[in-house]
Order: C-alpha cells, then sequence, then structure tokens
C-alpha cells in the first residue's frame, strides 16, 4: 500500500511540470498587460518602460518561466503586480473561505447525492425515483449564479432568515454552501443511482437474494458498498473543484476567496496572483486524484493489483 | 453576452421571487455604526498608501486630509493650508498651514511635515503630482514655500487630489512597504482600524478632529463612530443587501438600477454630476476615417439626446465636447460642439463620393461603407454599441460591432486594426485631452491615433507653459477646440454619480460639496432619528 502510494506521489511530478508550464504559458499568451492596469493617467511611456522592466516583464517568456519556476521551487509565489503583496499571502487570506465554503459543499452533496441517489436506485421506477431524478435534472442545469441570487431573493430577502452576502459569520455560508452543494448533489446522485442500478443486476446479488436476505439489507450493506467505487472516484475529482467550482458563487455572495481572487486578477492580468491561484488549483486537483486512488486502493483490492 | 445573460437572469430572478410575496421586515438596531459598500472603481485598491498608489479608494480621502480641496465646480479652498500665494512668473508658492492639527499617533502637523513629505514621491509613479517642485522651504512653523523647476498651473489639482492627502512622514519612514497595508496614519475624520484587501476597510472616528475644510457644515469630529467599507463586486448583490438593511448606503450605483431603487419607500438616491465620458474614438489613420469629412458624418450621426433617453432614463447629460461639462475648458465655442445632425452627416458622405447604395449601404468605387465597431463587455457599453451602430446605419455606414474584455482590447488598440470604437474614461481634469490625444501615445491610450503637429503644439503649451490657473484653462480650451474641428472622436454621453442610502438609518446633506462623495460628506454625515 505504501509503495503504491509513493508510486502514485512520484508520478505527479512531471504532471505537476507540464501543468506549471501550460499556466505559465496561458496566461502570459492571452492579450493584455498588467502595466497598462498599473499606471496612472498622466504617467510617461518611459515610466510605463520603467515599470515593465521592475516586473521583469521585458523578458523572454522562456527568461520569465525559468525565473518564476525557480522562485516556485523555493517556495516563493512571487509578488503580486496589481495587489502589490506576496503572492502566498493573499492565497493564505483567502484560502480558508474557499476551504469552508467547498469543503461544506463537497460534504453537502455527498452526503444528501448518496442518500437520494440511493433511495432512487431501492425504489427505481417509482414515484419517488422520478421525482427526486428530476429535480437532480433541474439542480445540475441551473446556473448557480442564478441559483445563488434566487436563494438570496427567498431566504434572505423575503424571509430574512441569512444574510444577502459576506462572510461574517457562519450563518452567512448558509446560502453559498447550498448553492454550490445542489449542483455535486445531482452529480453524485446520479452516479449512485447508476451504479447501484447496474451492481443489483449482478449474479452476487442475485445469489444473495436466493439465500433469503432482506432486499434492503442487501441494497444497503452490499450493492451500495460496491456501488460506492464510482462514487469515490468523482468525489476524488471534485476535490479540485472545492477550492476553483464557487468562483460564480463567490462573487454572487460577495464572499472573499480563491475564486473571486483569481477572476479579479485575470481580469487586471495580474500574473503572479493568477499563476499562484491556477497552481493552487491544479496541487488540489492532483492531490484529489490522489487521494482518490488511495481511498479506491484501500477500498478495493484489484485496483492495488492492477497497478503492480 | 455574458454580462447581458447575467441581467436577464438577475430580473427573471427577481420576478420569480416576486411571484412568491411579501416583503421580510428586517430590522436591526442602530449603532453609531454605517456600513457602505464601495462604488465598483473603488473594489480591490491594494493600499491606503496615497503616495505609491496608482488606484485609491473613497476611505483613504478620510484618514488623510489634503492641503487644498476642490468643490463640485472645480473651485479651490483651503483645508491644511488656510491660504497661499503665487509669483506672477509661477514660479513660487506660499502656503500659510492650519495650526492645531495632529495626525493619528500624536505628532504635530507643520511645515516640517510638508519639508518631509514632499520628497517621498520620489521615484514613485505618482512623482508627477510634485514634478513642478524643486526644493521646499520652510519659513516658520506654518509657513511653507515651494520653489518650482517650471511653473505649474496644475499644482492646486493635484494637491487636492486624493494621492496628495498628507502621511505621517514619520509613520511613512518607520513602517516602510507595510504603510498603507497593516497601518495608515493621517490627520482625517477617521483613523484605520482595520483593511483586509478586496473584502473590508474599517475606520474609527479620530475624536480629536476640528480641522474641517469650509466644504463641510460640520468642522468638528465626525457624527458617526465607526464607518465599515465593504467591497461587493458584484452589483446586484450589493443592490440587495441595500434593500434589505444589510448596508446603509452604496457609494455607486448603475444608472439601470435607479427605477428600482426609487421603489423602496426608505432609500433615497442622489444623483450628482460624474467624472465620466462615454465617447466614440475615430481611428484617423484607418480609410475610410482618412477623409476627415467622413469622420465629420460619423461624429454628427450620433444621437446623444437620444441614447440619454432611451438607454439611461433620462439621467445623465449629453456630451458634445471631450470634457465634463463642470469644466471651465468644456466652455468652447459653440460652433465647435458635436451635435447630431442627420443631414449635414449624408451630405458630408456624398461629398466625399459615398452615394447611397441598394441596401442602404453607401458605396464608393464598388465599395460598401463598412467599418468595424468595437466595444467592451459590459452589458451598458453594448447598449450604447447598438445604438450607435443603428444610428450610423441611418446614415449609410454599415458598422460591424466586436466586442473585447477590457484588458483585452486595449492590447488590440495597439495592432492598429480598430476603426471606431464606444468607451469610457474618468478624470476630471482638461489634461485627459493630452493623455487621449497627445500623439506620442498613439494605439492606447491614443486610441483615435491622432498625431498632429499643430495639436501637439497647442498641447505642449497648455501643459508645461501656462504661468497660472486661468492661463491654463485659455491654453487647454484652445487645444480643445482645435481636436473638436479635427473629429478624432464623437462624443456620446456624460453618466451621473448615483449614491444611495438607507434614509431610515442615515441623513446626508441636501447638497453634496467636493467632486465626489468624500471627506465632506462623511463630516455632515448623522444617524436618522
Amino acid at each position: 500500500m505504501l509503495s503504491f502510494a509513493v508510486r502514485r506521489l512520484v508520478m505527479l511530478v512531471p504532471v505537476f511540470l507540464a501543468v506549471s508550464m501550460i499556466i505559465f504559458l496561458i496566461i502570459h499568451l492571452i492579450p493584455g498587460d498588467p502595466i497598462d492596469n498599473l499606471i496612472r493617467t498622466g504617467s510617461t511611456p518611459e515610466q510605463k518602460a520603467i515599470l515593465t522592466a521592475k516586473y521583469g516583464l521585458d523578458r523572454s517568456l522562456v527568461e520569465q518561466y525559468v525565473i518564476w519556476l525557480k522562485k516556485l521551487l523555493n517556495g516563493d509565489l512571487g509578488e503580486a503586480i496589481i495587489l502589490r503583496r506576496p503572492v502566498s499571502s493573499l492565497i493564505t487570506q483567502n484560502l480558508p473561505y474557499s476551504l469552508a465554503l467547498g469543503g461544506l459543499a463537497l460534504l453537502f452533496s455527498t452526503v444528501v447525492g448518496i442518500v437520494t441517489g440511493s433511495l432512487a436506485a431501492i425504489y427505481k421506477d417509482s414515484a419517488l425515483d422520478r421525482g427526486v431524478m428530476a429535480l437532480i435534472l433541474l439542480g445540475s442545469t441551473v446556473p448557480s449564479f442564478w441559483l445563488g441570487l434566487l436563494m438570496i431573493l427567498v431566504f434572505s430577502v423575503q424571509l430574512g432568515w441569512f444574510p444577502v452576502s459576506g462572510a461574517r459569520n457562519w450563518h452567512s455560508l448558509v446560502l453559498p454552501v447550498l448553492t454550490v452543494g445542489l449542483g455535486g448533489t445531482a452529480l453524485v446522485a446520479r452516479v449512485t443511482r447508476v451504479a447501484m442500478v447496474d451492481v443489483a443486476q449482478k449474479d452476487f446479488v442475485t445469489l444473495l437474494h436466493a439465500k433469503g436476505l432482506a432486499p434492503l439489507r442487501i441494497q444497503l450493506r452490499h450493492v451500495l458498498r460496491h456501488a460506492l467505487l464510482p462514487v469515490i472516484t468523482i468525489l476524488g475529482l471534485r476535490i479540485g473543484w472545492i477550492l476553483g467550482g464557487a468562483v460564480t458563487v463567490e462573487i454572487v455572495f460577495a464572499r472573499p476567496g480563491l475564486g473571486t481572487l483569481l477572476i479579479k486578477s485575470l481580469n487586471q492580468r495580474d500574473y503572479p496572483v493568477v499563476q499562484g491561484c491556477l497552481l493552487m488549483l491544479a496541487i488540489a486537483v492532483m492531490l484529489g486524484t490522489f487521494l482518490g486512488d488511495l481511498i479506491q486502493a484501500a477500498v478495493d483490492p484489484r485496483v492495488r493489483g492492477n497497478l503492480k | 453576452m455574458r454580462q447581458l445573460t447575467k441581467a436577464v437572469l438577475f430580473s427573471s430572478a427577481i420576478l420569480f421571487s416576486s411571484a412568491l410575496g411579501g416583503t421580510a421586515s428586517m430590522s436591526s438596531a442602530w449603532a453609531q455604526e454605517a456600513i457602505v459598500v464601495f462604488g465598483s472603481n473603488d473594489v480591490g485598491a491594494p493600499t491606503y498608501n496615497p503616495i505609491k498608489a496608482s488606484i485609491l479608494n473613497t476611505a483613504t480621502s478620510l484618514i488623510y486630509d489634503r492641503l487644498v480641496e476642490q468643490d463640485a465646480d472645480h473651485s479651490f479652498h483651503p483645508h491644511l493650508a488656510t491660504s497661499w500665494e503665487t509669483t506672477p512668473d509661477g514660479m513660487e508658492w506660499t502656503f500659510k498651514l492650519r495650526q492645531g492639527v495632529k495626525f493619528h499617533n500624536g505628532e504635530p502637523f507643520n511645515a516640517k511635515t510638508i519639508e518631509a513629505w514632499i520628497p517621498l514621491f520620489k521615484g514613485t509613479d505618482n512623482e508627477y503630482l510634485v514634478g513642478g517642485i524643486d526644493q521646499v522651504v520652510v519659513v516658520d512653523d506654518y509657513t511653507v514655500k515651494f520653489k518650482m523647476k517650471h511653473p505649474d498651473a496644475n499644482l492646486l489639482f493635484n494637491l487636492a487630489s486624493v494621492f496628495m492627502g498628507v502621511p505621517e512622514p514619520k509613520a511613512y519612514q518607520t513602517l516602510g512597504d507595510k504603510f498603507g497595508i497593516t497601518e495608515a496614519i493621517g490627520t482625517g475624520p477617521y483613523k484605520l482600524e482595520s483593511f483586509t484587501v478586496g473584502q473590508e476597510t474599517v475606520l474609527a472616528r479620530n475624536d480629536d478632529y476640528t480641522w474641517g475644510s469650509d466644504l463641510s457644515v460640520n468642522k468638528g469630529p465626525a457624527k458617526i463612530e465607526k464607518l465599515t467599507f465593504r467591497e461587493i463586486a458584484e452589483e446586484s448583490t450589493a443592490f440587495l443587501e441595500l434593500k434589505t438593511g444589510g448596508v446603509d448606503m452604496l457609494l455607486s450605483v448603475p444608472t439601470e438600477f435607479i427605477p428600482e431603487l426609487q421603489k423602496e419607500k426608505s432609500i433615497a438616491v442622489n444623483s450628482m454630476p460624474g467624472l465620466d465620458v462615454m465617447y466614440m474614438p475615430i481611428n484617423v489613420t484607418s480609410a475610410p476615417f482618412t477623409d476627415i469629412k467622413v469622420r465629420e458624418a460619423a461624429a454628427l450621426a450620433i444621437n446623444q439626446k437620444e441614447i440619454l433617453s432611451s438607454i439611461y432614463k433620462g439621467v445623465g447629460l449629453e456630451a458634445h465636447n471631450f470634457l465634463i461639462s463642470s469644466l471651465q475648458e468644456s466652455k468652447v465655442d459653440p460652433k465647435y460642439d458635436i451635435s447630431y445632425d442627420p443631414e449635414k452627416a449624408k451630405k458630408l458622405l456624398e461629398e466625399a463620393g459615398w452615394k447611397a447604395g441598394g441596401d442602404g449601404v453607401r458605396v464608393k468605387d464598388g465599395q460598401p461603407l463598412k467599418v468595424k465597431l468595437w466595444t467592451q463587455s459590459d452589458s451598458e457599453f453594448k447598449r450604447v454599441t447598438e445604438a450607435v451602430q443603428a444610428q450610423l446605419k441611418a446614415i449609410g455606414m454599415q458598422a460591424d460591432i466586436t466586442t473585447f474584455d477590457s484588458s483585452t482590447i486595449r492590447d488590440q488598440y495597439k495592432k492598429n486594426e480598430h476603426q471606431l470604437a464606444v468607451r469610457s474614461y474618468s478624470w476630471g481634469n482638461a489634461d485627459i485631452l493630452d493623455w487621449f490625444f497627445n500623439g506620442e501615445r498613439l494605439g492606447y491610450p491614443n486610441i483615435s491615433m491622432f498625431k498632429d503637429p499643430k495639436a501637439d503644439e497647442l498641447d505642449n503649451k497648455a501643459l508645461t507653459q501656462s504661468r497660472s490657473w486661468d492661463e491654463r484653462v485659455a491654453n487647454f480650451k484652445t487645444y480643445h477646440e482645435y481636436i473638436l474641428s479635427q473629429f478624432p472622436f464623437a462624443p456620446i454621453y456624460q453618466p451621473m454619480q448615483n449614491t444611495a442610502y438607507n434614509k431610515d438609518r442615515l441623513t446626508l446633506p441636501q447638497k453634496i460639496r467636493g467632486t465626489q462623495i468624500g471627506t465632506e460628506t462623511f463630516l455632515d454625515m448623522a444617524a436618522a432619528d
């Protein structure tokens, strides 16, 4: 198991290098220039040239990348051009908010998704199944921006239960978590349902029925357990999404977080911040996948065997 | 497109929720505290260091006082400087300073402060603000003299800008890069209590304050103890916060939200002339606009009145030249003002050889009169651009719209592939003419690609050779008139600065003094009974 973990970790190194290069290239190749956003009305072209040189933007892309990578390997994410702070401090300031929102939303969608998915599978083709699946279809297709505004209008404006926006206390977390969580719930519920229906048709389930076990016990103890494997894979992929999946929701609820920071910096072409944020998201996705693999390997010996 | 979709979704969400009926009554105890939402231009200001910043938000003007204040009519008023005089050649300025002023950390404000403060600009992006000052001479404890390198008729304007709010020089030196981020020490009516970039700024009242300028009725400590400024990038969310009583005031409100706000009994909306002008730059190097007649025709095709009434519901002002109407330099000889005249526009196109074609698009030498019209992705720009497109069509010019995001479009301008565009600027000084039309900055900011020796000569004269404010006004007016005569742009619209507040919680002065909501307004603001 340990060697499996180590091997998977080593595989992440080239992925990390490739990802860092792609991130760097994408942000530098799109049109736009942070210095244009930095200079003030009335400044001279000479001042602009000085600023461009100060942030090393007059060097070749290869040089800039090597400088950034060298710093990165020393744990230095650089200094924000527009926001004028170390990128690491901006990320530490915003990360807890993203983790709280994303983590709780993931928890919500996992629990509610598995429960509703199982219900739909157990009562397959019943009114309950159709109702749940219809709701899920709605949940996965409604844009989160609109859903967020609707939540605000209903629960904050009409009912006055929760604050409209901000991040001052746990109250302000409820609506964003629901908004982000509902989208994820749809996915988890659908995967759970399909997997359970699939497993329920396997020979060993027929055997269990033949042995005379209670149907509900078979569904929960045996079918669900087998059906959770694809759900774990999906959840592993969603860990990366914890940090980056809530961008529009963060903006609607005026919550601080990596998404808000990323969008703002992208609009202003604050290269070091965008690179830092995207790298964080990439690392989260990589670690999430890695974690998902580990859990899967722990649960299912066949996975471990395949990788040897 | 994204913005438009958002607007549609927002209104559909409102409809949906009103179907649910009822309005919740929010009650929250009124304390001596006000929660204010920054305007969209203020969002993301990274620092409260006025010397090094490139953007500063409204809270900055409450932390630092300036030597001079500027009123809405652009006149100058004493503040930390009680009076000033200049020699006829403009080479010396003497300022008498207010006595009894103290910084937030207890240090006194006097001539030594100014002597230490001015040199701090050296090597910063804002150095040009004091670029004309050669030497600061301390005459006595409360008198300083600026010896100039060259006359700077714009000195008072610079001194009144938020970038020349006076920080405490000792704390400035000691705190280094942290000044303006962890601490900010000025003489203003509020002290910085906490600052989280992109999120929130909390200010606490300066109880020792007794030196308000004559732009505020209240000269003593502010009436509200604590101000919390929140940054909310999404305007719909800010609107809903005000509606539910989550916040007390929005420093800027898009014009399209005003009808919705006016329906609320507890909300008051204040509109004052703004600093923005929306206009259509015309690339003078791109055919057919190399022909001045075609440029003039395009400019005369713009129906300012229709755009103001149909898109902005009459809130704002028509623009007929390049500068905001409150500036003296905008009062050009009326014959230079650019106004809607479709008949003359059509005649000019005829004269230029563009004859009416079959499908309403004019033709010359077998070529149709098709041009490119660029715009930014915000919904407001898109709507104005579509109106402009229809108005150009009416004189036989077919404009094809391309939309870019605001950072991308600047890079695109530098490629010189553009012809017409719809954009806006925000600035309260005639030197914006130099920024957008000086021949040295072709591409961006000189989107019109306007390089004209006579214009540059007039620009240079106005910018560097004016010895007094009046002379500067006259010189810039001449430069402005010359630019107008060459049609490198078409004026469109001047938006208002709209603010909205909860009148059950706050009272604001009847008339807003100053060029924007700032120190004066916050000193006079009080809790409602």
